[in-house]
């Protein structure tokens, strides 16, 4: 695959408050000033960073975006309400910023629908606002005010001293884990005496791993995102890989397209998540389940057919940037199995 | 056949009984039938001995599953499939979750495994923890209590600073020691308003205890809240969205549900109080009008079968008036609208005036 010329990898910014409201200032600014040009009064069109597949480079760190643009403009047809909400999202987190204060998603929902009712009609729609402002900013969510829910988990042989002096042994928790926090301040410090890394895939087999105290046996940190991870869970596990880069991570997953897609968003992050995923990718090893466990430790009535949602996911794996040009041949032919035999 | 009844510690016996009788039937080459026990709600509400209303009866009747049938057969197979891992479990004196059971035989089991623990519930007449089942707990806890589980001390008001709070314990026989500053506990219905208040430093503010069920909420989180109602007999106020599916939310936590109403008198939390949201909340505390929305269909057909209960009409009138205003105007109202008035209206004013207001049904 020729590479046409260098283009920039674009990356959100983790900024402080002030450094926000700065560069909301600077577009408002630029909005005001075409319109009161002399000639050519217009309606400064937004610029948002491109976040489909035809602006993704991958490269030995995983899927990021690079500086396509693309523009968001008030006059053309159906964007008029779309770029009125990524403004009202841009003034509602500015007003946030100055007041110390985080909103959820819903909130900033009710926020708009309060002030201007006639322009939302759903949470989808300021959800994508949300990210388009992200995109044209180039900010992360959490440093504009979004509140974000995590729901991954960790167990093990880690302990984690937060910044007001408490101590978490997350060793020492029974039967439950200890939540990993949305708060991505990085503020903690932590310790372990642990060997390798975990990464379960599903909840219910981080329970059983955990009721088992599996930890106890293997000297190691589990982590699960329970299911597709969100940002804090891959955040935590780009953190411990910092701290103690000589810990190998290994990932356990279902043997099914949605396992690999997940253990491929660890690896290479989404595009989706492109502004502000790239900083969290770690080297995952797939661990299992592979193709010889599956034909040698799996009875045969486990298995189940593939539904069509699955097949559709691993052709859209395989025709995906990342597996292609990383061209991890074992991984390519794992999903090729497990395309053919449809189990 | 029936099971008859058993408290945890002749469960195993009774089980292994039935098991033989079923061998039994099978090698003489009988039909093997099971006669389940079928619970409803009753019309009016009987008060047990053991100072509740129960809202679920016994029938007479019995549900007969036996091998005529296909599906007969297949609940049949799955009701002893599910039985021999209770029995093992019992046995060896181990613990396991639903999903530790559906992953023993899926294909068997998908979409079954909970009719198949009723069934044996119901006949056995016993509750799920006895069977050594136990609940994952996916609800969360924070604010002014301590108590010990396995020994360790847990403190949840050292987690006010982050917006997580600590998970509900699971195995509620191995908490004890339960020891608490607070005034009321305050239980919301959803994860997004418990990180709102943790995020304002609510119960750093009041002294209460903060509890989610996230949603509908999972056997671990009502016991928990039932043990912390029992041992330190605090006011619990509900905190829901004004909308059906709160309502039946706020329901579970109070009277039980029908699907384990063998487990309803153990569960239920009868003194539970309904703090809000009100339509009357929109002019006392300045909401905007806009941030009603309208009932989709969905919603309304979910008001219709709760208002069309009658052990809510008879036990919680006001609760069951206030929803029936809301169907009646064809809106629901969110906790997160209070947001959009003003950002800390909710912890700083709405909760705390309508306490001590009063202002509560």
């Amino acid at each position: 695959m020729a590479m046409v010329q260098e283009r920039a990898m674009v990356l959100a910014d983790d900024a402080d408050p002030s450094e926000v409201r700065r560069r909301i200032e600077c577009l408002v600014k630029l909005f005001l000033k075409s319109l009161m040009a002399e000639k050519d009064v217009a309606i400064r069109p937004l610029s948002l960073v491109c976040r489909k597949d035809r602006n993704t480079g991958v490269d030995g760190d995983g899927i990021h975006l690079m500086d396509g643009t693309y523009e968001k403009d008030f006059t053309m047809k159906k964007c008029g309400k779309s770029f009125f909400r990524v403004w009202k999202v841009m003034e509602t987190c500015y007003h946030l910023l100055g007041i110390g204060k985080q909103l959820t998603q819903r909130e900033l929902f009710y926020k708009i629908l309060s002030s201007s009712g006639s322009y939302v009609t759903g949470q989808n729609q300021v959800n994508s606002a949300i990210q388009d402002a992200v995109a044209v900013l180039l900010c992360t969510r959490r440093s504009l005010g979004i509140l974000a829910s995590s729901k991954g988990l960790v167990v093990g042989r880690l302990v984690i001293e937060e910044h007001d002096g408490d101590t978490i042994d997350c060793s020492n928790l029974g039967s439950s884990a200890h939540p990993i926090s949305a708060d991505m301040n990085m503020r903690e410090r932590f310790y372990s005496d642990a060997r390798y890394i975990l990464v379960i895939e599903k909840d219910a087999i981080f329970q059983r791993l955990v009721e088992e105290r599996f930890f106890l046996k293997v000297p190691c940190i589990i982590i699960t995102g329970k299911g597709f991870p969100d940002l804090a869970s891959r955040a935590l596990l780009h953190r411990l890989h910092q701290e103690f880069p000589s810990l190998p991570i290994f990932a356990l997953v279902d043997w099914n397209p949605a396992g690999l897609a997940i253990i491929c968003t660890y690896k290479f992050g989404s595009i989706k998540m492109g502004l502000e995923a790239p900083r969290y990718v770690c080297d995952v090893k797939w661990l299992g389940l592979r193709n010889q466990d599956a034909l040698t430790y799996v009875p045969d009535n486990a298995f189940t057919s593939l539904t069509n949602r699955d097949v559709t996911q691993a052709r859209s794996l395989l025709a995906s940037k990342m597996l292609q040009v990383y061209l991890n041949s074992t991984w390519c032919c794992s999903c090729f199995d497990i395309l053919e035999n449809q189990l | 056949m029936a099971g008859g009844t058993s408290g945890s510690a002749d469960l195993l016996p009774h089980i292994q009984l039935f098991l033989r009788q079923v061998l039994h039937d099978l090698s003489n080459g009988d039909q093997v039938a099971v006669s389940i026990p079928v619970y409803k709600p009753r019309e009016y509400p009987l008060e047990t001995n053991k100072n509740c209303l129960t809202i679920f009866e016994e029938t007479t009747k019995y549900e007969e599953i036996s091998c005529n049938s296909k599906g007969g057969s297949q609940r049949l197979v799955a009701m002893l499939r599910v039985l021999q891992i209770a029995e093992g479990l019992l046995q060896q004196n181990r613990r396991a979750t639903k999903r530790d059971i559906y992953y023993t035989d899926p294909a068997l089991l998908k979409g079954r495994l909970d009719q198949s623990i009723n069934d044996i519930c119901s006949l056995f007449h016993c509750s799920r923890s006895s069977l050594n089942l136990v609940a994952s707990s996916k609800g969360l806890v924070t604010g002014q209590l301590c108590y010990f589980e396995e020994g360790r001390l847990i403190n949840c008001s050292k987690r006010n600073s982050t917006s997580t709070g600590l998970p509900v314990p699971v195995h509620m026989n191995e908490v004890s020691n339960i020891s608490s500053g607070a005034e009321f506990i305050l239980l919301v219905e959803k994860e997004t308003v418990f990180q709102r208040l943790t995020n304002d430093k609510f119960c750093a503010k009041n002294r209460c205890i903060l509890l989610t069920g996230k949603g509908y909420p999972d056997v671990a989180t009502r016991s928990f809240l039932r043990r912390l109602v029992d041992e330190l007999h605090l006011p619990v106020y509900g905190l829901m969205d004004g909308d059906p599916y709160g309502l039946d939310i706020l329901s579970i936590y109070r009277f039980g549900s029908l699907t384990m109403a063998y487990d309803a008198e153990v569960l239920a939390v009868p003194t539970i109080r309904w703090l809000g949201i009100f339509l009357s909340d929109l002019g006392t505390y300045g909401l905007p009008e806009s941030c009603l929305l309208h009932l989709s269909k969905q919603d309304v057909k979910k008001a219709d079968a709760l208002l069309s209960r009658s052990y809510l009409q008879y036990l919680a009138p006001v609760w069951w008036a206030k929803l029936a205003e809301f169907r009646h105007r064809g809106v629901k109202l969110e906790i997160e609208a209070v947001s959009a008035a003003s950002f800390s209206l909710l912890a700083d004013q709405y909760i705390p005036s309508k306490i001590r207001g009063q202002c509560y049904v």
